[in-house]
Protein backbone atom coordinates (compact mmCIF):
# COMPACT_ATOMS: atom_id res chain seq x y z
CA UNK A 1 0.00 0.00 0.00
CA UNK A 2 1.18 3.56 -1.00
CA UNK A 3 1.54 5.64 1.32
CA UNK A 4 -0.85 8.66 0.06
CA UNK A 5 -3.72 5.28 0.15
CA UNK A 6 -2.33 4.50 3.99
CA UNK A 7 -3.17 8.00 5.06
CA UNK A 8 -6.64 8.24 3.42
CA UNK A 9 -7.44 4.70 4.69
CA UNK A 10 -6.55 5.76 8.29
CA UNK A 11 -8.79 9.29 7.73
CA UNK A 12 -11.58 6.97 6.55
CA UNK A 13 -11.24 4.94 9.38
CA UNK A 14 -11.03 7.64 12.00
CA UNK A 15 -14.10 9.45 10.78
CA UNK A 16 -16.55 7.47 11.13
CA UNK A 17 -16.52 6.02 15.16
CA UNK A 18 -15.58 9.96 15.74
CA UNK A 19 -18.79 10.80 13.60
CA UNK A 20 -20.61 7.79 15.96
CA UNK A 21 -19.51 8.27 19.05
CA UNK A 22 -20.12 12.04 19.23
CA UNK A 23 -23.65 12.83 17.36
CA UNK A 24 -25.70 9.47 17.63
CA UNK A 25 -26.12 9.89 20.93
CA UNK A 26 -26.66 13.55 20.86
CA UNK A 27 -29.47 13.05 18.01
CA UNK A 28 -31.07 10.42 20.18
CA UNK A 29 -31.03 12.92 23.17
CA UNK A 30 -33.08 15.31 20.80
CA UNK A 31 -35.37 13.43 18.68
CA UNK A 32 -35.83 10.09 20.99
CA UNK A 33 -36.16 7.29 18.52
CA UNK A 34 -36.68 9.23 15.15
CA UNK A 35 -32.66 10.56 15.84
CA UNK A 36 -31.88 6.90 15.39
CA UNK A 37 -32.94 7.12 11.73
CA UNK A 38 -31.58 10.38 11.12
CA UNK A 39 -28.34 9.17 11.95
CA UNK A 40 -28.53 6.39 9.88
CA UNK A 41 -28.96 8.51 6.90
CA UNK A 42 -26.68 11.36 8.00
CA UNK A 43 -23.86 9.82 9.93
CA UNK A 44 -23.49 5.97 8.37
CA UNK A 45 -24.67 6.72 4.59
CA UNK A 46 -23.13 10.38 4.52
CA UNK A 47 -19.87 8.52 5.67
CA UNK A 48 -20.48 5.29 3.43
CA UNK A 49 -20.41 8.12 0.17
CA UNK A 50 -17.15 9.63 1.44
CA UNK A 51 -15.73 6.34 2.83
CA UNK A 52 -16.52 3.80 -0.12
CA UNK A 53 -18.87 5.67 -2.30
CA UNK A 54 -15.65 8.01 -3.19
CA UNK A 55 -13.42 5.58 -1.94
CA UNK A 56 -11.28 7.32 0.79
CA UNK A 57 -10.63 3.75 2.08
CA UNK A 58 -8.39 2.13 -0.64
CA UNK A 59 -8.75 -1.99 -0.67
CA UNK A 60 -5.53 -3.49 -1.19
CA UNK A 61 -7.14 -6.37 -1.61
CA UNK A 62 -10.12 -8.72 -2.84
CA UNK A 63 -11.86 -9.26 0.51
CA UNK A 64 -13.98 -6.59 1.48
CA UNK A 65 -13.00 -3.93 4.27
CA UNK A 66 -15.97 -2.59 5.39
CA UNK A 67 -15.98 1.07 7.14
CA UNK A 68 -18.08 -0.64 9.46
CA UNK A 69 -14.49 -2.26 11.39
CA UNK A 70 -13.21 1.27 12.10
CA UNK A 71 -16.72 1.54 13.42
CA UNK A 72 -17.01 -1.26 15.73
CA UNK A 73 -13.22 -0.93 17.05
CA UNK A 74 -13.41 2.57 17.67
CA UNK A 75 -16.99 2.61 19.47
CA UNK A 76 -15.81 -0.33 21.33
CA UNK A 77 -12.18 1.48 22.37
CA UNK A 78 -14.45 4.71 23.06
CA UNK A 79 -16.61 2.40 25.56
CA UNK A 80 -13.56 1.18 27.19
CA UNK A 81 -11.94 4.17 27.67
CA UNK A 82 -14.79 6.26 29.16
CA UNK A 83 -14.93 2.89 31.90
CA UNK A 84 -17.00 0.89 30.70
CA UNK A 85 -16.64 -3.19 31.46
CA UNK A 86 -14.00 -5.06 28.76
CA UNK A 87 -14.30 -8.12 30.50
CA UNK A 88 -18.05 -8.51 29.83
CA UNK A 89 -17.84 -6.92 26.06
CA UNK A 90 -15.18 -10.01 25.15
CA UNK A 91 -18.50 -12.29 25.66
CA UNK A 92 -20.26 -10.38 23.34
CA UNK A 93 -17.07 -9.85 20.73
CA UNK A 94 -17.20 -13.46 20.31
CA UNK A 95 -20.69 -13.09 19.63
CA UNK A 96 -20.20 -10.39 16.67
CA UNK A 97 -17.40 -13.33 14.81
CA UNK A 98 -19.80 -16.23 15.38
CA UNK A 99 -22.94 -13.72 13.80
CA UNK A 100 -20.30 -12.16 11.53
CA UNK A 101 -19.45 -15.72 10.53
CA UNK A 102 -22.46 -17.18 10.21
CA UNK A 103 -23.98 -14.09 7.88
CA UNK A 104 -20.74 -14.10 5.82
CA UNK A 105 -21.70 -17.73 4.97
CA UNK A 106 -24.97 -17.49 4.26
CA UNK A 107 -24.04 -14.73 1.65
CA UNK A 108 -21.58 -17.27 0.30
CA UNK A 109 -24.85 -19.38 -0.50
CA UNK A 110 -26.34 -16.49 -2.30
CA UNK A 111 -24.01 -15.46 -4.12
CA UNK A 112 -21.09 -19.18 -5.43
CA UNK B 1 -29.14 -20.19 32.09
CA UNK B 2 -32.01 -20.51 29.28
CA UNK B 3 -31.84 -16.39 29.75
CA UNK B 4 -27.67 -16.58 28.70
CA UNK B 5 -28.72 -18.77 25.86
CA UNK B 6 -31.12 -16.70 24.00
CA UNK B 7 -29.48 -13.48 24.82
CA UNK B 8 -26.44 -14.61 22.83
CA UNK B 9 -28.49 -16.19 20.63
CA UNK B 10 -30.65 -13.39 20.03
CA UNK B 11 -27.35 -10.93 19.62
CA UNK B 12 -25.88 -13.53 17.01
CA UNK B 13 -28.84 -13.24 14.92
CA UNK B 14 -28.76 -9.72 15.29
CA UNK B 15 -25.30 -9.22 14.29
CA UNK B 16 -25.90 -11.58 11.54
CA UNK B 17 -28.91 -10.17 10.05
CA UNK B 18 -27.51 -6.74 9.83
CA UNK B 19 -24.23 -8.15 8.43
CA UNK B 20 -26.61 -9.91 5.85
CA UNK B 21 -28.80 -7.07 4.80
CA UNK B 22 -25.69 -4.62 4.64
CA UNK B 23 -23.07 -6.92 2.63
CA UNK B 24 -25.79 -7.56 -0.37
CA UNK B 25 -28.67 -4.88 -0.59
CA UNK B 26 -26.46 -2.17 -0.10
CA UNK B 27 -24.13 -2.72 -2.94
CA UNK B 28 -27.27 -3.29 -4.96
CA UNK B 29 -28.74 0.34 -4.38
CA UNK B 30 -25.22 1.66 -4.97
CA UNK B 31 -24.51 -0.28 -8.59
CA UNK B 32 -28.28 0.15 -9.07
CA UNK B 33 -28.46 3.92 -8.64
CA UNK B 34 -25.03 4.94 -7.57
CA UNK B 35 -23.87 6.86 -4.79
CA UNK B 36 -27.09 7.90 -4.10
CA UNK B 37 -28.18 4.73 -4.13
CA UNK B 38 -25.79 3.88 -1.18
CA UNK B 39 -26.27 6.85 0.63
CA UNK B 40 -30.52 5.61 0.93
CA UNK B 41 -29.63 1.89 1.89
CA UNK B 42 -27.66 3.60 4.62
CA UNK B 43 -30.59 5.31 5.61
CA UNK B 44 -33.50 2.16 5.44
CA UNK B 45 -30.79 -0.37 6.34
CA UNK B 46 -28.63 1.04 9.58
CA UNK B 47 -32.15 2.77 10.55
CA UNK B 48 -34.00 -0.42 11.13
CA UNK B 49 -31.10 -2.38 12.22
CA UNK B 50 -29.94 0.16 14.93
CA UNK B 51 -33.66 0.05 16.17
CA UNK B 52 -34.06 -3.69 16.68
CA UNK B 53 -30.31 -4.25 17.66
CA UNK B 54 -29.69 -1.49 19.70
CA UNK B 55 -32.54 0.65 20.53
CA UNK B 56 -34.98 -2.70 21.82
CA UNK B 57 -31.80 -3.95 22.36
CA UNK B 58 -32.06 -7.83 20.35
CA UNK B 59 -27.90 -7.16 20.80
CA UNK B 60 -27.87 -7.66 24.84
CA UNK B 61 -24.83 -5.44 25.35
CA UNK B 62 -23.80 -5.58 29.30
CA UNK B 63 -20.10 -4.28 29.59
CA UNK B 64 -18.10 -2.07 27.15
CA UNK B 65 -20.47 -1.45 23.94
CA UNK B 66 -20.15 -3.94 20.91
CA UNK B 67 -21.68 -2.25 18.21
CA UNK B 68 -23.23 -4.22 15.05
CA UNK B 69 -20.78 -2.71 12.98
CA UNK B 70 -18.35 -5.26 14.24
CA UNK B 71 -20.88 -8.19 13.19
CA UNK B 72 -21.30 -5.90 9.48
CA UNK B 73 -17.64 -5.96 9.06
CA UNK B 74 -16.96 -9.67 9.78
CA UNK B 75 -19.98 -10.61 7.86
CA UNK B 76 -18.38 -8.39 4.22
CA UNK B 77 -14.76 -10.20 4.68
CA UNK B 78 -15.69 -13.33 5.80
CA UNK B 79 -18.48 -13.10 2.61
CA UNK B 80 -15.32 -12.84 0.31
CA UNK B 81 -13.12 -14.89 2.04
CA UNK B 82 -15.73 -17.90 1.25
CA UNK B 83 -16.06 -16.65 -2.16
CA UNK B 84 -12.54 -16.13 -3.22
CA UNK B 85 -10.68 -17.93 -1.15
CA UNK B 86 -8.03 -17.07 2.49
CA UNK B 87 -5.35 -15.31 -0.41
CA UNK B 88 -7.95 -12.44 -0.92
CA UNK B 89 -8.76 -12.42 2.78
CA UNK B 90 -4.41 -11.88 3.19
CA UNK B 91 -4.40 -9.46 0.77
CA UNK B 92 -6.70 -7.22 2.55
CA UNK B 93 -4.62 -7.49 5.84
CA UNK B 94 -3.13 -4.05 5.24
CA UNK B 95 -6.29 -2.02 4.38
CA UNK B 96 -7.74 -3.86 7.36
CA UNK B 97 -5.07 -2.90 9.57
CA UNK B 98 -4.76 1.16 8.66
CA UNK B 99 -8.88 0.85 8.99
CA UNK B 100 -8.87 -0.18 12.27
CA UNK B 101 -6.15 2.06 13.49
CA UNK B 102 -7.62 4.94 12.26
CA UNK B 103 -10.97 3.86 14.29
CA UNK B 104 -8.79 3.30 17.80
CA UNK B 105 -7.61 6.96 16.88
CA UNK B 106 -11.31 7.87 16.18
CA UNK B 107 -12.39 6.35 19.36
CA UNK B 108 -9.72 7.81 21.56
CA UNK B 109 -10.40 11.35 20.34
CA UNK B 110 -14.17 11.30 20.27
CA UNK B 111 -13.95 10.44 24.06
CA UNK B 112 -11.15 13.11 24.42
CA UNK B 113 -13.88 15.69 22.90
CA UNK B 114 -16.92 14.23 25.00
CA UNK B 115 -14.78 15.07 28.31
CA UNK B 116 -13.87 18.67 27.20
CA UNK B 117 -17.78 19.18 26.23
CA UNK B 118 -18.67 17.99 29.48
CA UNK B 119 -16.81 20.37 31.20
CA UNK B 120 -17.92 23.72 28.68
CA UNK B 121 -21.77 22.41 29.74
CA UNK B 122 -20.76 22.20 33.28
CA UNK B 123 -18.96 25.57 33.75
CA UNK B 124 -21.76 27.18 31.73
CA UNK B 125 -24.20 25.49 34.30
CA UNK B 126 -22.22 27.20 37.23
CA UNK B 127 -22.41 31.00 35.33
CA UNK B 128 -26.20 30.48 35.25
CA UNK B 129 -26.46 29.21 38.86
Amino acid sequence: MAFPKIIATMAGGFIFPFLLRLVWGKLCDNFGPIGGWLAAGFIVGTTWTLNHGVGLIYQSGDAWIDMAWAGGTGLFVASALSGDDVGKGIGMIINAIIGGVLGGFILYCLYV
Amino acid sequence: MEVTLVKNLGSIIGFAIAGIFVMSVWGAFADTYGIGGGWFAGFIIISVMWFLNHFLGLIANEGAFVDMALGIAITGTMRDVFLKGSAAGVASLPTLAFVVIGGIIGGTVAVAVEKTWAERDASKKDISM
